[in-house]
């Protein structure tokens, strides 16, 4: 009798179709999606981080029915620099027969893969890249949740006035305000980001200074700083040179206000270890991170834990929620479609669709311009206290108040 | 005035540690010319090593050195056997090739194993500096300035009066001629790439403390090295410490009083106008001596 049921659990394996003919009938029906990531190369790090909030957001997404009564399907490629970009988008579209394309992470990963997509007149999701051209191109098929790297800036601006100057008690105009970024195209364009947002915000930026990331000294920087006295420094760094900033700040007994980073290297735990108590106080605006008031964020908790469940650790940084929140809206705006990504049909389905801030897994709202900008995503304003980065402005997503703790001190 | 003095000391310590990392290519590049752009890469290696020790079983850098040398000493003399030595009589064209591709094999090497993070080393004495009345000197800067005047002593005293040193100057000179006096080339060969890479280890292990180490960084260091060893004028040893302190000086004040942006473009402009004006660098053996060994 145990032979016989073996055999016949054996026989409806082989035989196409015998016991499982549902599922082919289903898999014809799947809703396949473009989606290109950096998994290899020198992205690869956050490249597999934001690649698993979207894997997240896809399994999710079909445990619960899937879009419009189909399973979602990814149809990846591994994009580790601009040329695989653009020719694995290339190919995606032309012989992965996709009609829709997600990514990238990297803002130049994603601008490339976006030209090669709108100008077929497809649409191109942007889930990940910071970069303000992806909305300023004048394409009609592009779409980008996360928020553009001006808004970063004009934080920071905010928070002076609405903070930082009446804690000094200052006006906002009578802050003194020094810019220094590494000198890269990343740090050279959150600089005149920032230029603009300081004009518009009436704001003193007393100078602007560029180094080299790879530079083994910035003592000259920090020196700069010294002789233009100001009373906050906002910083565009990578990862060594942050933690470089850091310890020579220390030693030359910089004597500053408050410190603002932008993401990147201030972000990183590894910022965190190699300067200890000394990083107490700096401030940091960033995507939206796990230090966070999850009444804010709804969804974020059960997003931890699947990630624990699918990859064994928690998750690594918030790009991952940004690629999960991103893919979620475009499901949401395909479920409304029906399925449909021709752009006559998903653009207005696209520009009606609504999310206030505050209901999603990182915080942020959904609502598109014309330009395909999401105007209700915003970075928020994180402190480093007690070794963790702490969101602590505007008032919804904050868990703690800011301090005011005299940056590089201890 | 403290401002102007402390650009000085900044550039001072910036000069040792320019001095320091260039050491091990003072000997094998400037005293038995090989020219050897896998540089950074070695002190890349050094630097892995010491903070492995460090994160594995604690270990301080500057005791770390003790193991670090001697493990780079047998890369040092492997590579030399395995990768060098057989192309030995090549070009000194075929030594750049040869050894350029060894820089991309030991990068790419790292990139599989440490993946691109960057990775520090906290201790106490990272951010400790000295202070006095407002000049602030950077304390793992300060140790690793000393080992640089150290090590360049030392082997200044070891080419010129041990028999070893003599036999390494000799090789450089004329490797078919000191064959001829019974100098055993290959060997000296050998234990001056060994050394070199050695020396190179100690650098690494005493730049850890205060920078960060990532599989990439050995590019950056490989070209500092090159400037600073031609500028001083190849196989001159206080000329090499001495270009080192130049490069960290000018660094340091066209950085503060000019543009950070600016501090490289600013040296590698008064580098080119000093090879135009004297090819052999500044404290060089006499005109012609830099093509020595490498034609």
């Amino acid at each position: 009798m145990k032979k016989l049921f073996i055999m016949v659990i054996l026989a409806s394996l082989l035989v196409p179709g015998g016991f499982m003919g549902k599922g082919d009938s289903r898999a014809a029906e799947k809703l396949r999606v473009g989606v290109i990531y950096p998994i290899s190369g020198p992205m690869a790090l956050l490249g597999e981080e934001s690649f698993r909030g979207a894997e997240i957001s896809r399994v999710m997404r079909n445990n619960k029915g899937g879009v419009a009564g189909k399973q979602i399907e990814y149809v990846f490629a591994d994009i580790p620099d601009v040329n695989a970009a653009k020719s694995e988008t290339e190919r995606l579209l032309s012989q992965g027969k996709v009609k829709i394309m997600t990514g990238a992470y990297s803002s130049s990963l994603g601008l490339a893969a976006s030209e090669v997509t709108c100008r077929k007149n497809l649409i191109y999701f942007s889930v990940e890249g910071i970069a303000d051209q992806f909305v300023e191109r004048g394409y009609k098929t592009i779409f980008a949740t996360d928020p553009r790297a001006k808004l970063f800036s004009a934080a920071q601006v905010k928070f002076m006035q609405q903070w930082l100057a009446p804690q000094l008690n200052m006006k906002a105009n009578e802050l003194r305000v020094s810019f220094i970024h590494e000198d890269s195209a990343y740090g050279s364009s959150v600089a005149r980001n920032f230029e603009k947002a300081a004009k518009a915000g009436n704001v003193k930026l007393v100078s602007v200074i560029p180094y080299s990331p790879k530079a083994v000294d910035l003592s000259s920087v920090i020196l700069n700083l010294r002789k233009d006295k100001p009373d906050v420094v906002v910083a565009v760094s990578y990862a060594a040179d942050a933690v470089l900033l850091g310890r020579q700040s220390k030693e030359l007994g910089l004597d500053i206000k408050a410190f603002i980073g932008n993401g990147g290297g201030h972000s990183l735990t590894s910022f965190q270890e190699a300067l200890g108590p000394t990083t107490e106080g700096i401030l940091n605006v960033d995507f939206t991170q796990f230090e966070v008031n999850y009444e804010f964020c709804p969804g974020l908790k059960e997003f931890v834990a699947t990630y624990k469940q699918m990859y064994n650790k928690p998750p690594l940084s918030g790009h991952s929620t940004c690629s999960f929140v991103g893919m979620n809206a475009l499901f949401d705006i395909l479920e409304k479609t029906k399925g449909d990504m021709d752009p006559k049909v998903f653009r207005p389905a696209a520009l009606a669709h609504e999310l206030p801030p505050g209901k999603s897994a990182n915080g942020w709202g959904v609502k598109f311009n014309e330009h395909g900008e999401n105007i209700w995503a915003d970075p928020f304003m994180m402190q480093w206290r007690d070794g963790k980065l702490v969101t602590v402005w505007p008032k919804g997503p904050a868990v703690m108040e800011p301090k005011l703790i005299k940056p590089f001190s201890k | 005035m403290i401002d102007f003095i402390q650009v000085a000391v900044s550039g001072i310590l910036l000069g040792g540690v320019y001095a320091l990392l260039s050491v091990g290519l003072t000997l094998i590049f400037g005293v038995v010319r090989i020219i050897n752009f896998a540089h950074g890469e070695l002190l890349m290696i050094g630097m892995y090593l010491s903070y492995l020790l460090f994160a594995s079983i604690g270990l301080n850098p500057y005791l770390s050195v003790f193991l670090v040398a001697p493990a780079l000493f047998a890369i040092g003399v492997i590579v030399q056997r395995l990768v060098i030595q057989p192309i030995q009589e090549a070009s000194a064209m075929m030594k750049v090739f040869v050894t350029c591709g060894l820089f991309i094999v030991l990068q790419n090497l790292a990139l599989m194993i440490f993946r691109g993070d960057y990775r520090t080393i906290q201790m106490d004495i990272s951010m400790a500096a000295l202070n006095f009345s407002g000049i602030s000197v950077s304390l793992p800067r300060l140790l690793a300035f000393a080992a640089a005047v150290l090590i360049f002593g030392g082997l200044y005293l070891l080419l010129k009066y041990t028999f070893i040193g003599k036999a390494l100057r000799a090789v450089a000179e004329s490797r078919p001629m000191a064959q001829l006096m019974g100098i055993r080339v290959q060997r000296v060969n050998m234990l001056a790439f060994g050394l070199g890479a050695a020396l190179t280890g100690i650098a690494g292990a005493f730049l850890l403390p205060f920078t960060s180490v990532y599989p990439t960084i050995g590019s950056i260091y490989t070209l500092v090295a090159f400037v600073v060893v031609v500028l001083g004028g190849l196989g001159n040893m206080v000329g090499a410490f001495l270009g080192g302190l130049c490069i960290g000086l000018i660094e340091s004040f066209s950085g503060t009083y000019i543009s950070p942006a600016l501090k490289e473009a600013t040296y590698f402009v008064i580098f080119i106008l000093i090879l135009l004006v004297r090819p052999q660098g500044l404290f060089g053996m006499g005109k012609g001596t830099e093509e020595v060994g490498l034609k």
